[in-house]
């Protein structure tokens, strides 16, 4: 049988057949195969993912992808959303714009995680792209409503515009009024961040001219009775959130809003609910059944409506949600919602030493049980036992998300006072494919130990006060080999297991460390080592070098990069590189 | 397509000098060969010198099984399944005739499974299935590995 010889298909054909392939994954190996393929897979990449914005320049990106339509870039590491990262640290997307304004005048898509955006920034967007459709701004931050307003003014085509989690400096809310009157194009958009109010009138008039609208996330300052003459000018809404969700029951803005919610036949997703009121929750009872994705994160309701609510949602697939659902909560939606794939239990009352609801492990153990797609957990509980984290494992060997945050560090098995070792160890031997892990409670180098031996999967783990001593972080570096992202903080490890698993570093996106106890030596040495590597010290003490070379340094982000040291650091970060030991004295 | 032109027949030639008649009707579901019937250049053998016989029959049979009106919609989603049933020789040969007659739905449905046997696989595997020489140098190709995972993955 004669073989096909590629290498002879046209340029034109392999184009063609390129097109049908946008996967990142399978365009990086189309890439590898020949050079021809390179040249041809290069010129036809219309979509790019930079997972660190310091890994590659623009520069870089640009000359190799000269045609892309859509980017997507992440900035700070995760720990930023504890408040570790501190001000000025960097992710600026300011260069990106620039280059792209230049190099990409036909990119349609940009979206962005925890980056800092300026309102210049959003400005050269509205401007320099003349199909822009997609602006998403996840958790980012440095901007204010008067770039919206040039986003709102200038982008004809725009279809997205997502704010999910940003911090917006919030002028007015009459940003939204430089919407032309002829702009129709709107698909999805998300001001569930922002705090002031917006005009009504112009988002009533927004939202009745567009007709493909889907997505309309609303921010808490729109009141309750505005929201059923918003939902009858969009009744081919597919995700709705709403603003603050409290009112004097009036029995016509009830009457009101349940029709207008049942106007609404294609509705799976719900979210907002802002200090939400008992009286108002029926409202949304005749579309429950439909429900796939119900975010009740800031809804002040509790056990008994939520538990009314959640009975009626047999079709949901994604619950967010207080604490105030208490296990028997959880009990009720591990009868109800057997299609449940993820789970997000949040706390009422962090700071409190005490509970303040009645939420155990006994809620997340029944929720294991009963609803057998259950993969993605993030739990916030206040006593959690082996013996529970054992049953969860064999309950749901398909997890492929956890995590766990019990809310006083080191805290022990409640019923044995043993660390959770053993507890999360079932974990990961029975989820042999999980890819995400967030440890908690009392845990020695022992935990460390069993993520080593079976974690094989696993891509990104999360650690705060735990283990005992290097042993632990070497089990981790040299035992998972998948591993792509790990963030550390207030654990006992130091510089021999970090030294001896240099080589590791490049195997992955980045490591974390902070509070740790990793001396200003091993930083150089590491920097040295390893050439490829940003080794970057924060320290807001002052010059690392103005302190012994054995004190531990505050904070450490290693990341790989093919594009040299930045040199957008603020003055309390340094790269620690082949010439640093120069720089410094 | 005007019924006064259904009578027509179209003659054409494969590589290995076969001749085919079929239907204007049939003929025009290729935009190449629509492009010379309107243009008036139809009426002589058609020859086709990148297209053996073999895989010109193939597709003219799929251009008549889409003008019959006699073909139920099951009966032409279970025909177009089966019609890519092909080992690799006759995959390409097709790939490369559909792309010249540019025969719309066929041309998008072999595009469709050539990319499925590219995804999900390692380069040495797709160029032993396409049967390409891998021209990087060790360097060249260790150099665009790293790019690939440091940078956009």
């Amino acid at each position: 049988m004669q073989k096909m010889a590629g290498s002879s298909f046209p340029e034109e054909v392999l184009e063609h057949v390129f097109s049908f392939i946008q996967d990142g994954k399978d365009r990086n190996v189309i890439s590898l195969v020949c050079k021809s393929w390179y040249e041809i897979e290069r010129w036809s990449r219309r979509r790019v993912f930079v997972g660190n914005c310091y890994a590659i320049s623009p520069r870089m990106v640009i000359r190799r992808f000269p045609e892309v339509r859509s980017v997507e870039l992440k900035g700070k590491p995760h720990f930023a959303d504890f408040s570790l990262v501190p001000d000025g640290w960097g992710g600026y997307v300011g260069p990106w714009i620039a280059a792209m304004a230049a190099a990409y005048p036909w990119l349609e898509e940009i979206r962005l995680k925890r980056m800092v955006v300026t309102d210049e920034g959003l400005e050269l967007i509205s401007k320099s792209f003349k199909n822009f459709k997609v602006l998403v701004l996840s958790s980012c931050e440095g901007f204010s409503t008067v770039g919206l307003a040039a986003i709102a003014a200038n982008c004809r085509n725009l279809r997205e515009l997502d704010l999910r989690e940003s911090e917006v400096e919030d002028l007015s809310g009459h940003w939204l009024s430089h919407f032309p009157d002829n702009y129709t194009s709107l698909v999805s958009l998300n001001i569930s961040c922002l705090t002031s109010e917006v005009s009504f009138s112009a988002l009533e008039r927004l939202v009745g001219r567009c007709p493909n609208l889907r997505t309309l996330r609303l921010n808490r300052a729109v009141p309750l009775d505005r929201l059923a003459n918003l939902l009858r000018r969009a009744p081919q809404l597919v995700e709705f959130g709403t603003g603050v969700y409290a009112s004097e029951l009036r029995p016509d803005v009830f009457s009101n809003l349940s029709g207008a919610f049942s106007g609404c036949k294609e509705l799976k997703g719900l979210s907002g609910f802002w200090d939400a009121v008992p009286v108002y929750v029926p409202a949304v009872y005749p579309i429950c059944s439909r429900l796939t994705s119900l975010n009740l994160s800031y809804a002040t309701i509790q056990s008994p409506d939520l538990i009314k609510l959640v009975s009626q949602c047999q079709n949901l697939q994604r619950l967010w949600v207080l604490d105030y659902i208490e296990d028997t909560g959880l009990d009720a939606l591990a009868a109800s919602c057997k299609d449940l794939r993820e789970l997000r239990v949040f706390p009422s009352d962090p700071y409190e030493a005490e509970p303040n609801v009645s939420l155990s492990e006994q809620g997340l153990v029944s929720v294991s049980a009963g609803c057998p797609k259950l993969q993605s957990v993030l739990y916030f509980c206040r006593q959690m036992s082996n013996a529970a984290l054992r049953t969860i494992a064999r309950n749901r060997p398909n997890m492929t998300r956890f995590r766990l945050c019990i809310i006083e560090p080191r805290t022990p098995d409640y019923v044995t006072l043993q660390p959770l070792d053993a507890g999360f160890g079932a974990i990961v031997e029975h989820c042999k494919d999980l890819q995400r892990l967030s440890l908690s409670g009392l845990l020695t180098d022992r935990v460390f130990e069993y993520i080593g031996t079976f974690a094989k999967k696993l891509e990104m783990l999360s650690v705060a006060f735990a283990g005992e001593s290097d042993l632990g972080l070497h089990h981790v570096l040299s035992g998972c080999e998948n591993l792509r992202k790990l963030e550390i903080r207030d654990c006992p490890f130091g510089d021999k297991a970090l030294l001896a698993n240099a080589a590791k570093l490049e195997t992955m996106r980045s490591l974390w460390m902070s509070s740790c106890c990793v001396s200003f030596g091993a930083c150089k040495l590491l920097g040295q080592k390893m050439p490829r590597l940003n080794v970057e010290v924060i320290d807001e003490r002052g010059p690392p070098d103005s302190r012994p070379e054995s004190c531990h340094v505050e904070k450490l982000y290693i990341y790989r990069t093919v594009a040299g040291p930045r040199f957008d650091m603020p003055p309390f970060v340094w790269t620690m590189d082949e010439d640093s030991e120069l720089r410094l004295s | 397509m005007s019924s006064s032109k259904s009578n027509k027949i179209v003659k054409l030639e494969s590589s290995d000098n076969k001749t085919f008649e079929v239907e204007e009707a049939v003929a025009v579901q290729s935009e190449t060969l629509k492009n010379m019937v309107d243009d008036g250049c139809a009426n002589d053998t058609i020859p086709l010198p990148n297209v053996n016989g073999k895989i010109l029959e193939m597709v003219l049979g799929w251009c008549k099984k889409h003008v019959d009106e006699t073909v139920t919609g099951d009966e032409l989603n279970k025909y177009e399944a089966d019609f890519l049933d092909l080992d690799q020789a006759d995959l390409y040969g097709l790939l490369m005739a559909a792309n010249f007659l540019n025969v719309k739905g066929l041309l998008d449905r072999v595009l469709q499974r050539v990319a499925d046997m590219i995804k999900g696989k390692k380069p040495e595997e797709i160029r032993r299935i396409f049967n390409i020489k891998n021209d990087f140098t060790p360097e060249e190709e260790e150099e665009i590995r790293l790019e690939n995972a440091w940078a956009f993955d």
